[in-house]
């Protein structure tokens, strides 16, 4: 291009650009004025008119009548409305709007279990289908007994004030330890039976049912990897003691206040460790405790030749599966969204991108699966993809109010990933059998989840201008902050050293006492009859041997 | 071999808790931590599962 040309065009460009910033540039403002600031007075309130009564006794039928000023509460009907009625009003909308957003996201997650049930149930061979569905069916109750008993008192029991719900002001009492010159939370000590401590409280009981469900979550999951052969009553006894004491401690230490949650106080690591919504508490302290279990309770029997060569054996209902996979994606809504326990308060209406980081992460999960399947063994494996898509829900549990859309989807993209390689090597490396994939699924993805956070973190979020107790956003490596991943990497180290050990152990003393697998001719005619006394498909013809494929 | 296995999976927790006493260094911190975690995984991995291999079901 010749000198020429290009001043030519230069100044054809000057000569465009000029009226176009002329049409953007605002006009000069004149100096404002300062508004005379008018205090709302009592008498004010008086003045409100409200719809006349032969106007509403007309009806209603475009919903501009109904919600006015004669539905705010009056404290004193001699004094009539005044600012603080109205004051109130407006602070106790903001307290039931959260109330009602965490109590229906807590439904939505209490109905995971049946998601958990059928999809365990599926993958499990129709001899033992009652039998693995009273499992799932029963953690319920069992958990929330003893949680109720005291593992929410462990867990919350010092949480503080919990502002978007009221205050919970009764959960005021944390056990701490003084360690390196700094107080150590442990548990929290009120919040027994719900009434101990002055816990008889409306915000303590939404945030009760809310934390409960959590809790089920994570211990059935252990259901799933010791299927087929874990003797019913050893698995109630398992299960009462993790919902009393091992959830809780990790949740404490991780939500209630407890030490993890003040690595960014105390030792300046970003904001303390940072679990948003489980992926560490409730999923890998789940698929951790699984991995305990069946190690000491063994594989079934046929799950391996005399060599030590792996055999698939085969679940019965892959409708069933990837149904619960769906009632599980459904469930995860309740999840992520819900644990900002809270629709109207700051950062709060990040729920929507939340949500959105929690349906792309789980379909980039059962893509990444799916693919690597296909990859790898020529065909799109059902289970496999579902378990992908569980994957990528349990890997974007914790960073989901922390991540954007991008680093949502790459999160559950390796995680689709991750938990085929992860069943690859616990099944053919490690030689632990477990039925559904449930210590990948939620052990090695919900581990997964945790250290992204300290990667992914792009410091957008504001949740009241602080996060456990340090200012700012939580920001990860890629953002800036390597403090906030050595954090999440102590708390990876926590479950994978602590919690693993600990329900090793008692696992490890359960089998003692009681036995923690059935005899070898239970298991091979199947658990339904042996244990629950009825067929889970009476009418069906049951293969009474192994059905293994190499 | 068991407890052995048990022993050093909770000594690896112990040093990676122990990191944030040891340096106040990020880098310094990171580094013991990843060897409290490998000293976890080891355990777990290398030593207690291989006990519970020796005995297995399959081998009998």
């Amino acid at each position: 291009m010749t000198s020429v040309k290009r001043s030519l065009l230069l100044l054809t460009m000057a000569a465009l650009c000029v009226p176009l910033a002329w049409t953007q540039a605002p006009p000069a403002a004149p100096p404002a004025a300062k508004p005379a600031v008018v205090p709302l007075t009592d008498a004010d309130l008086k003045n409100v008119e409200t719809p006349k009564p032969e106007l509403r006794a007309k009806g209603d039928p475009d919903g501009s009548l109904t919600g006015n000023v004669s539905d705010v509460t009056v404290a004193d009907s001699k004094k009539g409305l005044t600012i603080a009625d109205v004051a109130n009003q407006i602070g106790q909308n903001k307290v039931a709007i959260n109330f009602v957003w965490t109590l229906i996201t807590g439904f939505l997650v209490m109905f995971m279990q049946a998601g958990f049930a059928i999809v365990e149930t599926g993958l499990c061979r129709a001899k033992n289908a009652n039998h693995t569905m009273m499992m799932n069916f029963m953690v319920y109750g069992a958990g929330m007994l003893a949680y109720w008993l005291i593992g929410f008192s462990i867990q919350m029991g010092g949480v503080g004030a919990v502002a978007n719900l009221g205050g919970t002001s009764p959960l005021s009492a944390e056990y701490a330890f003084n360690l390196f010159g700094k107080p150590f939370g442990l548990f929290g000590e009120h919040g027994i039976f719900l009434t101990q401590g002055g816990t008889y409280d409306v915000g303590v009981m939404v945030l009760f049912l809310f934390q409960m469900v959590f809790m089920d979550t994570a211990l059935t999951i252990v259901t799933g990897s010791a299927a087929e052969r874990w003797k019913y009553a050893a698995f109630l006894v398992s299960s009462f003691i993790m919902g009393a004491f091992t959830y809780p401690l990790f949740a404490n230490w991780a939500w209630g206040g407890g030490w993890l949650a003040s690595l960014g106080t105390n030792f300046g690591l970003g904001k303390g460790y940072c679990d948003f919504a489980g992926s560490g508490v409730v999923h890998a302290v789940g698929g951790l405790t699984a991995l305990a279990v069946s190690m000491i309770i063994g594989p079934r029997i046929g799950k391996y030749t005399r060599t030590g060569k792996s055999n698939a054996i085969l679940g019965h209902d892959i409708v069933l599966v990837l149904t619960g996979c769906f009632i599980l994606a459904f469930g995860w809504f309740g999840f992520n969204p819900g644990s900002t326990l809270g629709a109207s308060s700051n950062g709060a209406l990040r729920i929507g991108s939340i949500a959105v980081n929690t349906m792309l992460a789980g379909m980039a999960g059962g893509f990444g699966a799916m693919f690597y399947m296909w990859m790898r063994y020529g065909k799109p494996d059902a289970s496999m993809s579902g378990n992908g898509l569980l994957a990528g829900l349990v890997a974007i549990t914790a960073p989901s109010g922390f991540v954007n859309s991008v680093g949502a989807t790459i999160i559950g993209l390796v995680a689709g990933v991750l938990v085929c390689l992860s069943v690859e090597f616990v099944d053919r490396k490690m030689k632990v059998d477990d039925p559904v994939g449930a210590i990948s699924v939620h052990g090695t993805n919900g581990l997964w989840g945790v250290i992204s956070v300290g990667l992914f973190a792009d410091g957008k979020s504001n949740y009241g201008g602080s996060w456990n107790g340090v200012n700012g956003s939580v920001t990860g490596l890629f953002y800036g902050d390597a403090s906030q991943l050595v954090a999440q990497l102590i708390g990876v180290a926590t479950l994978i050293g602590f919690v693993f050990t600990f329900s090793f152990v008692v696992n490890f003393v359960i089998n003692v006492l009681v036995g923690q697998r059935v005899n070898a001719k239970s298991e091979l005619d199947g658990l339904d009859l042996p244990e629950m006394g009825q067929l889970g498909y009476p009418e069906f013809e049951l293969k009474p041997g192994p059905v293994a494929v190499q | 071999m068991i407890l052995i296995g048990i022993l050093m999976t909770f000594l690896g927790f112990l040093l990676a808790v122990a990191s944030v006493a040891m340096t106040a260094s990020v880098g310094g911190r990171m580094v013991v931590v990843l060897i409290g975690l490998a000293l976890s995984l080891a355990g777990i991995i290398g030593i207690l599962n291989r006990a519970f291999l020796k005995n297995a079901i399959w081998r009998r």
